[in-house]
């Protein structure tokens, strides 16, 4: 497979927004349309990634159009970044390659009452510990050992059963999307493989662009948006990047294994066979579903327990308890997920099966689905970018209710292959580049760092400006990396 | 002989053989190799093996990745030789394999890249003038 551009049309149609019109490609049930300005299309065109969005629109059920977030790169099947809707009561598919390997990959915010200039003679040693203590790496199991009966509540009730065992608070559900717990998960059907793989998983890092970062607020832009998240300029802050490790794998693995044959069974061709579905409203569509819930809800539970071995960290290191260091969860995010949600589609209202394969649920002000907390600012979306430069909080704004069904972008995006990255790291030391710029990088191989340098991503201050531009979220703070624990 | 190629966010192994066993055996060192840095200093104490069936040699040639790499997350394995079989039973195409290796010792072996998944993005296994092809993407 080269690697060639996309040559494909692309006609600008908002300010910040490109359509690739529905008779590009044969089959297609809706246009495609990026999210993105003149600079970033220009790069967007690097690669196959638009081929994709159009590939997306030929899913049967796809509402309004397939969409691309600003960090659109080239994925397999759909593209990172993507945003597909699709209506069941229409013959809507589920397509796991919607969502992805890592189920529920995500990223949550801890904030703390801590300043950076108070802590930062003691940055050094406070990540020695946080490295020492947060499992990370390929396939590392953790100290939370969870058996058959155990493992299975978890995969039901996701944070909610770490509740019950005294890791997560109140507190830290209302401020996770879903309560930490999708309903109607099915541990039944999910294999032995993967509840095996899951066992001793929970808990851990993972490796890859998997990341703990202590983060210190750099700039506020929405006040009133940032004091219901208790964000202040100089706080240090905590931010989790991790998803449902083996156990999610494997549940896509199995399910594209047995969906293999099912587009030609109900009748859908596809361009792509990583684009495999099922109808939503079919015994494999719901088997799928009812697995990927299981996983989704191991992720939130995994992010609640490295969060919760987090607190112990700084408990032991300060000297204090965490709740007196004030380390509230501000917010949780999944960003490759699918969920069945409600949504207004050519003034009715319908029942969507929203698939955000790199993508972030934004919620406006007012939504239901927001906590109560945060209701009068919007759902908060938190949007790691690299490890050189920043990482944002956004609240969800109404523009994305209309454009996007409810969806901003997940983070910088890659600009680099892996081994591109590595070949611009040879003879460079990316631990004490980042250290010149006040960054403590802790990773166990010298390629993970490579692989993840800031030159590999997207500016994300780039990124978020586009979806703030186009309505989809608004910026509340600007954080900037102060201290990385890598996979 | 394998090579390892490009893709934004993730990586892709081709494989040229003479043969068609050739070019399993060749895939399966070319998996092993994006994970373990230092495969020669995998010793090939502990034996597995593996018998896979399948209705096109696309599907066989992702089962068989796919198995290898649960062989290293499930069974925490690392695997370094490999002796593949293919031939064809009631139709279908059957694959016998012996690999040899031994389980990961992080003191002793250099973990790499997680490979997460085998994708079917852009899979392909032909044959050509001079032998086989085979691509494959994989999630890291």
């Amino acid at each position: 497979m080269s690697k060639q551009g996309y040559a494909g049309p692309l006609e600008q149609i908002g300010e910040c927004c490109w359509r690739i019109p529905k008779d590009y490609k044969i089959g297609m049930r809706v246009e495609g349309r990026i999210f993105a300005d003149e600079q970033l299309i220009e790069q967007i065109r690097h690669d196959q990634a638009p081929d994709q969005v159009a590939n997306v629109a030929v899913l049967p059920g796809i509402q309004m159009a397939s969409l691309a977030m600003p960090d659109i790169h080239w994925g397999y099947g759909f593209c990172i970044g993507g945003v597909a809707a699709t209506d069941p009561a229409e013959g809507g598919v589920v397509s796991p390659g919607g969502v992805g390997y890592d189920i529920n990959c995500g990223v949550r915010l801890m904030r703390t009452n801590l300043t950076y200039q108070e802590v930062q003679p003691r940055i050094g040693p406070l990540m020695d510990a946080l490295y020492r203590r947060i499992p990370a790496g390929v396939g590392t199991g953790g100290p939370y050992l969870f058996g058959g009966k155990e493992l299975r509540r978890l995969l039901v009730e996701g944070s909610q059963y770490l509740a019950t065992r005294g890791w997560a608070t109140a507190g830290d559900l209302d401020h996770t999307e879903a309560g930490g717990c999708l309903p109607d998960a099915e541990p039944d059907y999910v294999s032995q493989r993967a509840l095996q793989r899951g066992g001793d998983q929970c808990g851990t890092l993972g490796s890859g662009n998997h990341f703990l970062e202590v983060q210190v607020v750099d700039e506020i832009l929405d006040e009133p948006a940032a004091r219901a998240m208790g964000l202040q300029k100089g706080l240090l802050c905590v931010m989790i990047h991790s998803g449902s490790r083996g156990l999610g794998y494997q549940v896509c693995d199995d399910a594209l294994a047995k969906l293999r044959k099912v587009p030609a069974k109900y009748g859908i061709e596809l361009p792509d066979r990583q684009l495999a579905c099922a109808p939503v409203h079919s015994d494999e569509g719901q088997e799928y579903l009812g697995a990927m819930r299981c996983a989704a809800n191991y992720a939130w539970a995994n992010r609640q327990l490295l969060m919760w071995q987090t607190r112990e960290v700084f408990a032991e290191f300060f000297g204090r308890s965490w709740e007196s260091l004030q380390m509230n969860l501000v917010y949780d995010v999944a960003h490759n997920i699918a969920k069945m949600e409600q949504h207004q589609v050519e003034g009715r209202r319908r029942t969507l099966c929203v698939h955000r394969k790199g993508a972030t649920r934004a919620f406006p002000p007012g939504h239901p689905e927001v906590p109560a907390a945060y209701r009068h600012v919007g759902q908060p979306v938190i949007i790691p970018g690299d490890m050189g430069r920043a990482s944002w909080v956004l609240v969800g704004a109404e523009g994305s209710m209309e454009q996007t069904f409810g969806t901003t972008c997940h983070g910088a995006g890659r600009v680099m292959s892996r081994t591109a990255a590595i070949a611009h790291a040879k003879g460079r030391r990316i631990d004490r580049e980042l250290a010149g710029q006040g960054v403590i990088a802790k990773c166990r191989s010298w390629k993970g760092l490579a692989e993840e340098q800031p030159a590999a991503y997207k500016d994300v201050d780039a990124v978020v400006d586009i979806v703030h531009r186009a309505g989809l979220a608004r910026k509340v703070a600007r954080l900037r990396p102060v201290g990385v624990v890598k996979g | 002989m394998y090579e390892i190629f490009e893709h934004t966010a993730d990586l892709g192994i081709r494989v040229r053989a003479g043969s068609l066993n050739q070019l399993f055996v060749d895939a399966a060192r070319g998996l092993f190799s994006v994970m373990v840095a230092n495969l020669d200093a995998v010793r090939t104490v502990q034996h597995v093996s593996f018998n896979l069936k399948g209705d096109n040699l696309e599907g066989l040639w992702h089962d068989w990745l796919a198995e290898l790499l649960y062989a290293f997350h499930g069974r925490r394995l690392l695997l370094a030789e490999f002796q593949v079989e293919i031939g064809e039973e009631a139709e279908n195409l059957a694959l016998t394999a012996t690999a040899r290796g031994e389980p990961i010792d992080l003191g002793r072996h250099e973990i790499d890249v997680e490979v997460k998944a085998i994708t079917w993005h852009g899979l392909k296994v032909e044959q050509q003038a001079d032998g086989w092809l085979a691509e494959v993407i994989v999630d890291v």
